[in-house]
């Protein structure tokens, strides 16, 4: 025979179950649109690199992602081959933010030769003057959000 | 690279400011930038160029017999993840060289290789429908889309294995995949040889990345007889880059080579 409290405690639990069900879905739709939006700053860097590819460029698959406080600058060492040409496309999703991207080589000096920005994304052309290491630096200044959401992107001919 | 998201790392050795003023007016103009100072945050992933990316070099510079390049390699039978992912790598890397050669053949035994890599990987659902379009581009001889096809699986397979905690085999493929390529870089500018042609050697960061990567390896996987050879190798490699101040002799390119080559066997070794 149960007793008599057994049945609150199991409503309790099943309860206390909901609840973390509730906030399971919630994290798990929070993170689903985070994702999407990350995706989408992705889907921007993909949208200015298509007169890129229209002129010959190949886009890589892989790039680079994340979240960053507006106005915190980013550095990304990449490797760059002389004879290539590159773009680089830096995305987000959200409006209102200001974008800004310069390419530096191994002796920190500014080897971008072309910038144009949009509303979502900016573009850098590069054509190195060396093959080595080359650093890309960028920033994402939102008028009205903490922390923006970004994607960089690249290709080359 | 959906891996990628926060991975960086804060660059708390770095104090000062970013200085990216313009210069005084009258020099150059130009902005300088020294990274010892930079305030932000360093994004600590690399993204490794594909072979095609210095192949496309290459084909500038000159025009290189490709299809002396490619390797008909019998893929050896393996149970071992860290070998079957090295495989993975290389067999990806020899696929963008059967595209740079315009070989159909030789894409579609790579693709199947592809497939069967992927299914003793347990990665097939992800990696069939990249293979099948390899293989229905080849029918039509679609190289830019067989290119992409190469790369997407690649950074599949890779991202497959992330999700499921197995970063270390992730960096496995990317190792494979840069041996071959590297292999076929040193065999093409050896036949040529020409300092614009070497220089494309010069990838000290990408070395670096990978002794790193392997220094964070489980003990399991840095253990391993292949990549313990890896780890020696790369230290050979990097000791030619980093002495290649004047540009690479044919010397340090045979090097680069040989290290290259000796490590591939051993990745396609029977046992």
């Amino acid at each position: 025979m149960k007793a008599p409290f057994e049945g609150r405690k199991m409503m309790n639990v099943s309860r206390s179950s909901l609840v973390k069900v509730a906030c399971a879905a919630l994290a798990l739709s929070v993170a689903s649109l985070v994702y999407a939006t990350v995706d989408e700053a992705h889907d921007f860097t993909m949208e200015a690199a298509m007169p890129f590819v229209e002129q010959g460029f190949i886009v890589r698959e892989d790039y680079w992602n994340g979240e960053v406080k507006s106005g915190q600058k980013l550095m990304i060492t990449h490797q760059l081959f002389k004879g290539n040409e590159y773009a680089f496309w830096l995305g987000t999703s959200q409006e209102g933010v200001t974008l800004d991207m310069k390419v530096f080589d191994e002796k920190n000096q500014p080897v971008q030769i072309k910038a144009t920005s949009d509303k979502f994304f900016m573009s850098v052309r590069v054509n190195p003057p060396k093959t080595g290491t080359y650093r890309i630096v960028f920033d994402l200044k939102s008028k009205k959000d903490a922390g923006v959401l970004w994607a960089l992107s690249y290709g080359y001919r | 690279m959906t891996h990628l998201v926060f991975s960086s790392v804060f660059a708390g050795l770095l104090i000062g400011t970013l200085n990216l003023a313009a210069a005084p007016q009258g020099t150059k103009g130009v902005e300088e930038f020294d990274p010892l100072a930079f305030p932000g945050k360093v994004v600590g992933d690399v993204v490794v160029p594909v072979p095609s990316e210095v192949f496309s070099v290459l084909d500038k510079l000159g025009e290189p017999n490709w299809r002396a390049e490619l390797r008909k390699a019998d893929l050896p039978p393996s149970s071992d993840r860290t070998k079957l992912s090295l495989l993975f790598g290389y067999t990806v890397a020899e696929g963008f060289v059967a595209v740079q050669a315009e070989d159909k053949e030789a894409v579609k035994d790579l693709g199947r290789d592809i497939i069967d890599l992927a299914k003793s990987l347990g990665l097939s659902k992800s990696v069939l429908p990249h293979a099948q379009s390899i293989l229905d581009a080849a029918d039509k001889s679609n190289w830019s889309a067989i290119r992409k096809e190469f790369d997407q699986t690649q950074k599949t397979v890779r991202d497959t294995m992330e999700q499921m905690k197995d970063i270390d085999l992730s960096h496995c493929v990317s190792l494979g995949g840069w041996l071959r390529g590297t292999s076929s870089v040193t065999s093409v500018v050896k036949k040529s040889f020409s300092a614009d042609r070497a220089e494309l050697l010069n990838q000290p960061m990408l070395v670096e990345h990978f002794v790193s990567s392997i220094e964070k390896m489980p003990a399991g996987t840095r253990d391993h007889d292949v990549v313990k050879s890896i780890r020696k190798g790369l230290t050979i490699v990097l000791q030619q880059m980093e002495g290649a101040v004047d540009g690479f002799s044919k010397d340090a390119v045979q090097e680069i080579s040989k290290t290259c080559d000796g490590l591939l066997t051993e990745i396609l070794a029977k046992k």
